[in-house]
């Protein structure tokens, strides 16, 4: 693997996303809008009883970063699945660069993108009010969290785009991660949930990962939280990797 | 030819191709193909559509797995050198795939760096085939603006990033305007000739092949039907045709001289024609015969056989306008 075809295609997969402004205004327009919205609908919220944090924008802080890379990290399955349409897999695949370095650079450039985002919302949600309360620390973890979040969610749309090469298929996807989204405690804190929505969302990893996020915003720095978000995130990241490698692998195998 | 497995030791920048199949399902796209290309040679691969010739361009570098048999490109066996076959050759395949959000100057600098070549030679390379092609001028414009002339030239432009020991190109002029056509054959020629690049050429149309290469195969449902040099393989199929036109009054004294010099042919009202046995050899012998007898011709023309007469004469079909039927069809 050369370090050279990892970059040169993290760049051009970072410099496609941005020269489509389809690809990224909506992952940055829309979680913004939606923290607008819950805030100014949801913000007495905070007071009922068991509600984690003060303030209701403190709170939609993780939401907006988790959903806005949930959104955006999808276009490095779409962009893939482009190229095997077009044909331009088929010039990379045909090159010297190793095969694996296709997919990584992919990640990697959902990575940056990500690490961007939640920079960006952060700084945002910080000018209307939003605290960041574990400081610095808090702020790198959660850039880290993101950058994982993207390349797990990448990979598997990447995995996606691998095993059907149709771009389509990798957009109608994109429900299911929003779904995923909506089913755990990204709205709404899951002490005050009941019945099988909490369930539900007590099942789904993603709570665990916002939950351990918001805590570093809404209630300081602890390693502990930082590290269950890193972890779960990673793990996921991790099995997304694996896949999108083997649906590589079996669609090189298939050639 | 035995080469030492040395890795310093230059290799042959051949292609040798032995049995080789590929099945898609019930369909053979390739049944059984043999053929050698040597270094240097530019090397015409014709057939019509669907006649299996991008199956074999895609086996040859490394796309795709062949079913059966083996072949070897640079003295490298596809398969199981697979990452060696890939740095040695160029391809440009059926329908350029180019990023259209990039710019050419960009995406010559990614080919580069995938080709590993150092970071201090990726410009200067990269600004030098670009005036090549000819497309300085458009080298910082968006892939997405050029037109199919501009693509084509700046995909060739990316095969040749690393200097390649085999290049092939997979329909390089297909839809392309006639203009367009005869700038990229230049280009073409111009590489064999002052590079000794090894070029394997599929092309549909017959006078591509007629033009650029020094020998043709023939290909139809998956099967090599003829090989060898254009000029050849028209001599098999029969003698070239002698077109005399003479005054009006020389008819039939040119008709008598024509006469021991093969069966006539089929000619225009003013003219007479022959297919002259013994080929274009014989023409001088003509030449003198009508003098001896006093016939000044108007014009004289010789027509040798196209390679669409080869084609038919293989395969009992016209190449030209032959439509994609299947490699074989399904059962």
């Amino acid at each position: 693997m050369s370090a050279g075809g990892v970059v040169s295609l993290s760049r051009r997969s970072i410099s496609n996303t941005l020269r489509q402004p389809q690809m990224w205004v909506p992952s940055m327009a829309f979680p913004l809008i939606f923290t607008a919205l819950n805030t100014g609908a949801m913000g007495r919220a905070t007071r009922l009883p068991g509600f984690p944090a003060e303030s209701f924008l403190d709170f939609a802080v993780a939401t907006a970063v988790v959903q806005g890379v949930l959104f955006g990290a999808t276009a490095g399955g779409s962009d893939m699945a482009v190229d095997i349409q077009d044909g331009f897999f088929d010039r990379l695949v045909s090159s010297p660069v190793s095969r694996p370095t296709i997919v990584l650079a992919r990640l990697a450039g959902a990575a940056v993108l990500g690490a961007v985002q939640s920079l960006v919302f952060m700084a945002i949600l910080t000018a209307f009010g939003a605290q960041v309360r574990g400081g610095a620390p808090a702020v790198l973890t959660i850039v880290a969290v993101a950058m994982l979040l993207a390349m797990a969610i990448g990979g598997l749309s990447v995995a996606i785009a691998l095993k059907t090469g149709s771009s389509e298929v990798v957009q109608a996807a994109f429900p299911v991660f929003f779904i995923s989204l909506f089913t755990s405690s990204a709205f709404f804190p899951r002490e005050l949930m009941s019945g099988w929505f909490k369930t539900v969302a007590s099942v789904n990893p993603l709570s665990f990962m916002i939950e351990s996020v918001r805590a570093l915003i809404i209630g300081g720095f602890h390693v502990g939280d930082a590290m269950r978000a890193l972890a779960i995130v990673a793990a996921l990241a991790g099995v997304s990797l694996l896949l999108s490698l083997r649906a590589l692998r079996s669609r090189l195998a298939a050639g | 030819m035995s080469k030492p497995a040395g890795a310093a030791s230059p290799r042959a920048a051949n292609v040798e191709v032995r049995g080789l199949v590929r099945r898609f399902g019930s369909i053979t796209a390739v049944d059984g193909v043999d053929l050698d290309v040597a270094e240097g040679e530019v090397f015409g691969f014709l057939g019509p559509n669907g006649a299996g010739k991008s199956t074999m361009v895609r086996m040859l570098v490394t796309l795709l797995r062949p079913s059966a048999g083996a072949a070897r490109v640079a003295g490298y066996d596809v398969v199981k050198e697979a990452a060696k076959v890939r740095r040695v050759i160029g391809v440009a395949l059926q329908d350029a795939a180019l990023d259209p959000l990039m710019t050419g100057r960009e995406l010559l600098r990614l080919q580069a760096t995938l080709h590993g070549i150092p970071r201090g030679h990726v410009e200067a390379r990269g600004g030098e085939l670009l005036e090549r092609v000819g497309l300085t001028a458009a080298a910082d414009r968006r892939v997405g603006t050029y037109s199919g002339g501009m693509r084509r030239r700046l995909d060739l432009a990316m095969a040749l990033i690393h200097e390649p020991a085999v290049l092939f190109l997979d329909e390089p002029t297909t839809g392309l305007d006639p203009m367009s056509r005869i700038s990229l054959w230049e280009e073409v020629r111009r590489l064999n000739i002052d590079h000794g690049t090894t070029v394997f050429l599929t092309t549909q149309y017959l006078e591509e092949a007629d033009e650029l290469a020094q020998r043709v195969a023939i290909i139809d449902r998956g099967r090599i039907v003829r090989e060898g040099p254009p000029a050849e393989l028209k001599a098999q199929v029969g003698e070239p045709t002698l077109q005399v036109v003479v005054p009006e009054g020389d008819l039939e004294r040119a008709a008598e001289v024509l006469r021991h010099f093969g069966e006539p042919a089929p000619a225009r009202p003013d003219s007479l024609a022959v297919h002259l046995a013994g080929g274009a050899a014989g023409l001088a012998a003509v030449v003198r015969a009508l003098d001896e007898r006093g016939v000044q011709p108007v014009s004289m023309e010789l027509t040798a056989p196209s390679l669409d007469d080869v084609f038919v004469e293989a395969t009992g079909r016209r190449l030209e306008g032959a439509q994609a039927d299947p490699a074989v069809p399904a059962p």
